[in-house]
């Protein structure tokens, strides 16, 4: 020990201190033992660890998501927030820089969650390469194809996907390849990827053609521990352009909020405008401030 | 959703894209002089990897580029990061109408072109800088006088900020080292701890 005293001064202290209990016990007059016997259980990391243990247990912990008052938060107008973000992706690949927008709602934290597609006035997506599953040279197929699916089969698909090709973003189903599907069992393959076709997410449906055609330019986006993330704009997009999309957005999250059920109560609560590479602004709802500089510079690559 | 404060304070790094080496404004059509005419864009090719000199073209681009950028959004800014080593690293400077009066000076005689910057337009004049071997502080002295870029003057709330941000990491490191400390000495006790029961236990077989 005393070398631990002349190499670690403070690594000493530690040790000292966490062994004084046992000196006093035995060398100390019982004058002060009281006093020290409440100073060593309150030491004992273990008798610590064990209280704290079992007041956990009890408590199941708050109902809704802690969010913290905003009131000191430094927020920004869209166009001083689009600024600082173009800067930090200066010279990053265009096609993969996006910006993104997280929406942060004052929820509880069991109940329904937010989940539902949306379509952009300013599509952020040049494409995204849909796959169908409906029997081959079914009506179904022929329209799906039309409304610009990438692949359409069953067997084909499936053998695809088995031999580790997934060539594309999305997976719709038609209700008839439904037991093929589940025969097939590939959710072990697209489940973790978010792409198996199930009715709750919707992407099981009659009508596929209408379906892939709106998915062709619309963004999936769902609810998660409070907060509903989506890319909202290419990075060449003006501030108007993002403002149209950031607005669509809100309100039909909005909506959504107002279509659950009557007693499950959401707000929008902070909107925080990001990119790929860059920190999070959270956003006050202006457009832009005396020093933003012209919308037109903030246009392009 | 990140913490709340720890998003408020990476926040704080914007700093960094407000002020330092770069923080400068290139001359614009309003701003513009006969010797420094107006810089319409900014191209920068360098290979992925360092050797043959692409260190420090690729340390501008990640210093001094987005700095430039928060101060001049209207100038295009284009990185072309390559796999060819051999090539020679270049910012290309795109100069309205006709090139700065020190751009040739800063050109040097060795005249080298860039097949990955964009084409000009008929009315944009370039100037392609050679980065080879250069450090980006070097680079950025070049750009600067070849431009007439004009420094952005710090405000004193930045500077103080700066100063605050300073403070808070080098008491971290302080901190880091204290908890440190801390952590091995709980350790070492309970390393002794164990090693004094063994030879209890050890005792009592005998």
């Amino acid at each position: 020990m005393s070398s631990y005293g002349t190499v670690l001064p403070a690594a000493a202290r530690a040790i000292l201190s966490s062994c004084r209990p046992v000196y006093r016990q035995t060398s100390i007059g019982s004058a002060l033992s009281g006093f020290q016997q409440v100073r060593g259980a309150k030491s004992n990391p273990q008798a610590r660890g064990k209280g704290k243990k079992e007041s956990k247990s009890d408590k199941k912990g708050p109902r809704e998501f802690r969010q913290k008052s905003l009131k000191d938060v430094e927020q920004f107008a869209l166009c001083d927030a689009m600024q600082y973000l173009r800067a930090v992706e200066v010279g990053r690949e265009p096609t993969t820089s996006k910006y993104e927008v997280h929406i942060r709602l004052r929820t509880r934290r069991d109940g329904p969650v937010i989940r539902n597609m949306i379509r952009f006035p300013h599509a952020v997506q040049t494409e995204s390469r849909i796959c169908v599953i409906c029997p081959p040279g079914s009506k179904h197929a022929k329209d799906a194809l039309a409304a610009g699916a990438v692949l359409v089969g069953e067997d084909e698909v499936f053998e695809a996907v088995k031999a580790g090709k997934i060539e594309f973003d999305r997976c719709l189903a038609h209700p008839d390849s439904l037991p093929a599907l589940n025969k097939a069992a590939l959710g072990r393959v697209l489940g973790p990827r978010g792409l198996m076709p199930s009715a709750k997410t919707g992407t099981v449906v009659e009508d596929v053609a209408s379906r892939v055609e709106m998915l062709r330019g619309g963004t999936v986006y769902r609810e998660r521990d409070a907060v509903i993330r989506l890319p909202i704009g290419q990075l060449a997009f003006s501030p108007e352009q993002l403002r149209d999309n950031l607005r669509t957005t809100i309100e039909q999250i909005k909506k959504d909020a107002s279509g659950l059920t009557d007693r499950v109560n959401k707000q929008v609560y902070e909107v925080v405008l990001s990119s790929t590479n860059g920190p999070g602004f959270s956003l006050n709802g202006e457009f832009k401030t005396d020093n933003s500089p012209e919308t037109s510079a903030l246009t392009g690559l | 959703m990140v913490n709340l404060f720890k998003r408020m304070r990476k926040l704080k790094t914007i700093l960094d894209i407000r002020t330092g080496l770069g923080a400068a404004i290139f001359p614009n059509p309003t701003s513009a002089t006969k010797e420094f005419p107006p810089v319409t864009r900014l191209h920068l090719t360098y290979a992925r990897k360092i050797y043959n000199g692409h260190q420090g073209a690729r340390h501008f681009w990640r210093n001094c580029l987005p700095r430039l950028k928060y101060h001049n959004p209207a100038v295009r800014m284009t990185v072309q990061q390559t796999e060819d080593q051999s090539l020679t690293p270049s910012l290309t400077i795109y100069f309205a109408e006709r090139l700065s009066s020190t751009a040739p000076a800063i050109i040097g005689s060795k005249k080298i072109s860039d097949k990955h910057a964009p084409a000009p337009e008929s009315s944009e004049k370039i100037a392609v800088v050679d980065l080879k071997d250069l450090t980006y502080k070097e680079i950025w002295s070049r750009v600067q006088a070849a431009t007439g870029a004009e420094e952005v003057r710090t405000s004193a709330e930045d500077e103080a900020e700066r100063k605050r941000l300073d403070a808070i990491t080098a008491k971290a490191g302080k901190d880091r080292e204290r908890i440190q400390a801390i952590r091995q000495a709980k350790k070492d006790q309970e390393r002794m701890l164990a090693e004094a029961r063994g030879e209890v236990e050890k005792m009592k077989e005998l």
